[in-house]
């Protein structure tokens, strides 16, 4: 259940600290009104989401190379619980492998982020991503076969 | 033809069988009719001789009835007694003549009539004889009534004469026809004797001919046989293999020569057995080589072991021994094989496995350094990339004019190692990643790559037309990257002063080109073409130009890793296919790409 | 005994709305302030049942000719899109202005302005979103599900396709089957 936030949860797990930086720095950059929360890597985020008292994330973003527990992982585990049948999640990487890539969205992963170089093209990226999972969202489409790769 | 199928008739055995055996019924058939001709023949002259015969005695009685006559006309004359003596009516005389004509007449029934009326005559004759003679002697001649008598001998004689020579000449025209028969019958039979000797003659030729022939056969194919196996002695000496059989019946075994020296001894140095030979097997093999052999002497199936001999003198040999069954001439079961000496071959092939492992190792090796290449140490450049965005966007003011140089200055180095991490990502997926050929659009895969490239296009102002282009089997990933460099290529390989015009299109091979000893031809390969207005370069480094880090352009005008058309390489041939270039200086260059038509 | 309570009555008002869509199980997001989006999707019953309930706190939902105008907009290209056989083949803006009775720019105008998305984008995404079904459901060949939407060819077809997803319709078939395996 979805709960009474005034705007998207966005949940994003990266071990490296900058990378988590440029994250948040780019999404305030943005004001898009998101709420977002910070995990230092897929344990801490799969700890957190196996609380059943939380609420629910719209959206959420992986790295894949993460100790302990990676983004694949996560995912796996993420898609396996019913609970999150709604959420949506994007895998964010710096790996370009097409095989990558599909592997991820044969998973369960929604979306797919190619972390970009460039600081605005990062502030982009993310704007999409968000405009797009939003557009799903509200335009009722097919939850299957929603898939975005950038 | 004709006589190529006469000879071919002629030494088919079957067909000269058959053939003999009418000739020889022919000639069977000749002897009897000639047997049958000369059976006659000796039979008419028998009949000849017979009536010649007869016709003899007859005359013979006549010229005694003749000699009586005369010896009684002469007493009568006379009156000489002494003709009388031994000359007249001599007991036996006649008798024995008339027997002897009984005898000859006996088998013809009109003869015989005749004979007895004949002896009837005969005996009257005599009869007047008697009476004559009684006038004769008498005291009181009575001339008239001795003359008369006399009268009537003379004319009985004349009649019996008469009736003789009648039955003589029927005789004799018996012996005129049997004459003329026997001429006839001498005739044929002349013919019948000519025409048996004639085929005896020829069946004796053509028989003595193809036994000739036929040994001439069979001495060439003895020759052969022996030639063979002297080439086969031989061979088995120079590829140093050795052969074996076994007489299941009989249980002998028999080696070749050669089958000795491989195992390093002197031909035939030991009888033959399995006992003897087992002497030889290394100890580790023995037991499984004697199960599979005698497993197989039940089963009669055949076995291909490969084991191990020791050698007199402690050398090692790997033999292969191939055995099958079969029946040989007599029927026998046998089991007849092959041994052949592996040793070299063994050994290269535990070099080769040694080979292969460390080569896997190897691989090993670089695949784990090319996942640090590839991602490792792309995360560190990302920060700097990152972080100099950062700065740039936001802390350009506090930098002074130099500072801001070479912050750019640190941005183009980041990006040209990004790209040349890129291209080294892409190299080793064109070596290592997953190949998955399949019906690629090759028409939609060219549009995508302009839109992906679109800003890079707007930019240099480039003109870009595709024309009509196959469908082709293909791994997609890979082909797309072979166009996002060529056509990258052209429009960062252009000419300042004007606008790139990039055209990509599928062309027939005209003229058959050759590439690497084989045809390239219109029906083997899709010929896809990218050409460009850019700068060129000569055509002497058109070969060069594909090998990996190759670059022909120094200078910062045109910043290339030399990756690229090394990939484009590695991709075209993972395609089995080819990749040429065509170029002029300042003129452009004309990339042609060959794809099999079929995968 | 006396409280003493302060108040903010926006986001008190914030909150009742999020109970009560929450209530009613509808996809929300509150906009700016006297604007909520909801998903299209909502009956009309639980239409009713929200008005109703909120309505006890006076808050009252506007009936705006605007959103409804917007909705129809989409409702109506979403039948162009999936309920003709083949896509019509006069232009949207005719097919759009004549069903609907107004000019074409003006219903772009209204569109953008509310949606923060063109008319154009929606199609686009509509029709990538049928082709998605379509080749899921391989009963037709990529050729045939171009000429069905309406792409003048298939590389058309799949260079939108590529845009909207950033995947290649052949990837995606891939993806869809392999994860259709796993689950079964």
């Amino acid at each position: 259940m979805i709960s009474h936030e005034d705007s998207m949860r966005i949940l994003i797990a990266d071990d490296d600290e900058d990378d988590r930086t440029f994250f948040s720095d780019a999404m305030m950059e943005l004001k898009m009104n998101n709420n977002l929360t910070l995990f230092n890597d897929g344990k801490e985020l799969m700890d957190y989401l196996a609380n059943p008292d939380i609420m629910l994330p719209h959206l959420l973003f992986l790295d894949l190379n993460m100790p302990r527990k990676s983004g694949f992982e996560c995912l796996k585990e993420i898609r396996a619980d019913l609970r999150f049948k709604d959420v949506s999640i994007a895998i964010y990487s710096t790996s370009s492998s097409e095989k990558d890539i599909e592997e991820t969205f044969i998973e369960g992963a929604n979306i797919y982020i190619k972390k970009p170089n460039d600081f605005n093209k990062l502030k982009k990226v993310i704007k999409e991503v968000l405009n797009v999972n939003w557009q799903f969202h509200s335009s009722g489409l097919n939850k299957e076969t929603f898939f975005f790769s950038i | 033809m004709k006589n190529i199928k006469l000879l071919k008739l002629y030494k088919n055995s079957e067909i000269f069988k058959i053939a003999l055996g009418i000739a020889i019924a022919v000639v069977c058939y000749i002897a009897s009719v000639f047997y049958t001709q000369m059976r006659s023949l000796d039979s008419s002259v028998n009949l000849i001789a017979n009536a010649t015969e007869t016709q003899l005695e007859l005359e013979k009685v006549l010229s005694i009835i003749s000699i009586y006559e005369t010896n009684l006309r002469t007493y009568i004359i006379t009156k000489d007694e002494s003709y009388l003596e031994n000359r007249f009516l001599r007991k036996g005389e006649i008798e024995s003549n008339l027997k002897e004509i009984d005898k000859l007449v006996a088998n013809n029934p009109t003869r015989v009539k005749d004979v007895k009326r004949l002896k009837g005559l005969i005996e009257y004759r005599f009869a007047l004889f008697r009476e004559t003679l009684l006038l004769a002697k008498s005291k009181n001649p009575n001339s008239a009534a001795l003359n008369a008598k006399l009268q009537e001998s003379n004319d009985f004689t004349e009649i019996m004469k008469n009736f003789v020579y009648k039955t003589i000449n029927a005789e004799g025209d018996k012996v005129k026809i049997h004459n003329d028969n026997h001429q006839f019958e001498l005739e044929d039979s002349m013919i019948s004797a000519f025409l048996l000797v004639i085929l005896s003659l020829l069946i004796l030729l053509l028989s003595f001919n193809k036994m000739n022939v036929d040994i001439a056969e069979l001495k060439k194919t003895n020759d052969e046989l022996k030639f063979l196996n002297r080439s086969f002695n031989n061979a088995e000496k120079i590829a140093g293999f050795g052969h074996w059989k076994i007489n299941l019946e009989k249980d002998t075994y028999t080696y070749s020569d050669n089958f000795f020296r491989l195992i390093g001894l002197e031909p035939q140095s030991f009888t033959p057995s399995l006992e003897n030979i087992s002497k030889y097997i290394h100890p580790d093999d023995l037991e499984y080589v004697t199960r599979m052999h005698m497993d197989s002497l039940r089963t009669h199936k055949p076995t291909s072991l490969m084991y191990r001999f020791v050698l007199p003198d402690g050398e090692i040999k790997y033999i292969m021994s191939v055995g099958s069954f079969t029946k040989n001439g007599k029927g026998e079961s046998v089991k007849t094989g092959v041994n052949y000496d592996m040793t070299d071959q063994f050994k290269k092939t535990i070099e080769l496995e040694e080979n292969n492992k460390e080569l896997k190792s190897i691989n090993e090796e670089l695949e784990s350094f090319n996942n640090i290449v590839s991602h490792d140490l792309q995360e560190p450049l990302h920060k700097i990339q990152m972080f100099i965005s950062r700065i740039e966007s936001k802390e350009m003011d506090g930098i002074s004019e130099q500072g801001k140089i070479y912050f750019s200055k640190i941005r183009t180095s980041a990006n040209k190692m990004q790209t040349l991490l890129i291209d080294l990502v892409n190299y080793s997926r064109t070596i290592k990643g997953d190949k998955v050929f399949e019906d690629t659009d090759l028409n939609g895969l060219v549009n995508q790559v302009i839109d992906e490239l679109s800003s890079n296009i707007e930019d240099k102002n480039a003109e870009i037309t595709v024309g009509d282009l196959p469908v082709v089997k293909a791994i997609s990933f890979q082909i797309e990257q072979l166009f996002i460099n060529l056509i990258t290529n052209s429009l960062k390989y252009s000419q300042e002063d004007r606008a790139p015009k990039i055209s990509i299109f599928s062309k027939n091979i005209e003229e058959n080109e050759i590439y690497d000893n084989e045809i390239i031809s219109n029906e083997k390969y899709y010929k896809i073409v990218v050409e460009d207005n850019g700068i060129g370069f000569k055509q002497e480094y058109a070969e060069k130009i594909f090998v990996l880090f190759q670059r022909l352009e120094t200078g910062s005008k045109y910043s290339g890793t030399g990756l690229g058309l090394a990939i484009c390489k590695r991709i075209v041939d993972n395609h089995d296919g080819f990749i040429k270039v065509l170029s002029e200086p300042n003129v452009g260059s004309q990339f042609c790409v060959f794809l099999p038509k079929k995968a | 005994m006396k409280l003493y309570i302060k108040y903010d009555g926006i986001v008190a008002c914030r909150v009742i709305l999020q109970e009560q869509l929450e209530r009613l199980n509808i996809k929300h997001k509150l906009l700016d302030l006297g604007e909520i989006e909801i998903s299209d999707s909502v009956s009309d019953e639980s239409f009713a049942e929200l008005q109703d309930s909120l309505s006890r706190y006076s808050i009252f939902i506007v009936n705006n000719e605007k959103s409804q105008l917007i909705q129809k907009i989409k409702d109506t290209l979403v039948e162009m899109i999936y309920e003709n056989d083949k896509l019509p083949a006069i232009t949207i803006s005719q097919y759009l202005s004549e069903k609907m009775n107004f000019s074409y720019g003006y219903l772009t105008n209204i569109f953008s302005d509310n949606t923060h998305s063109s008319i154009e984008n929606f199609i686009i995404i509509q029709k990538i979103e049928r082709a998605k079904k379509l080749i899921i459901e391989d009963e037709l060949t990529l050729t045939e599900v171009s000429y069905k939407l309406n792409y003048s060819s298939v590389a058309y077809l799949s260079s939108q396709f590529k845009k909207v997803t950033g995947l290649t319709p052949s990837t995606f078939k891939r993806i869809v089957d392999k994860r259709r395996s796993l689950s079964n």
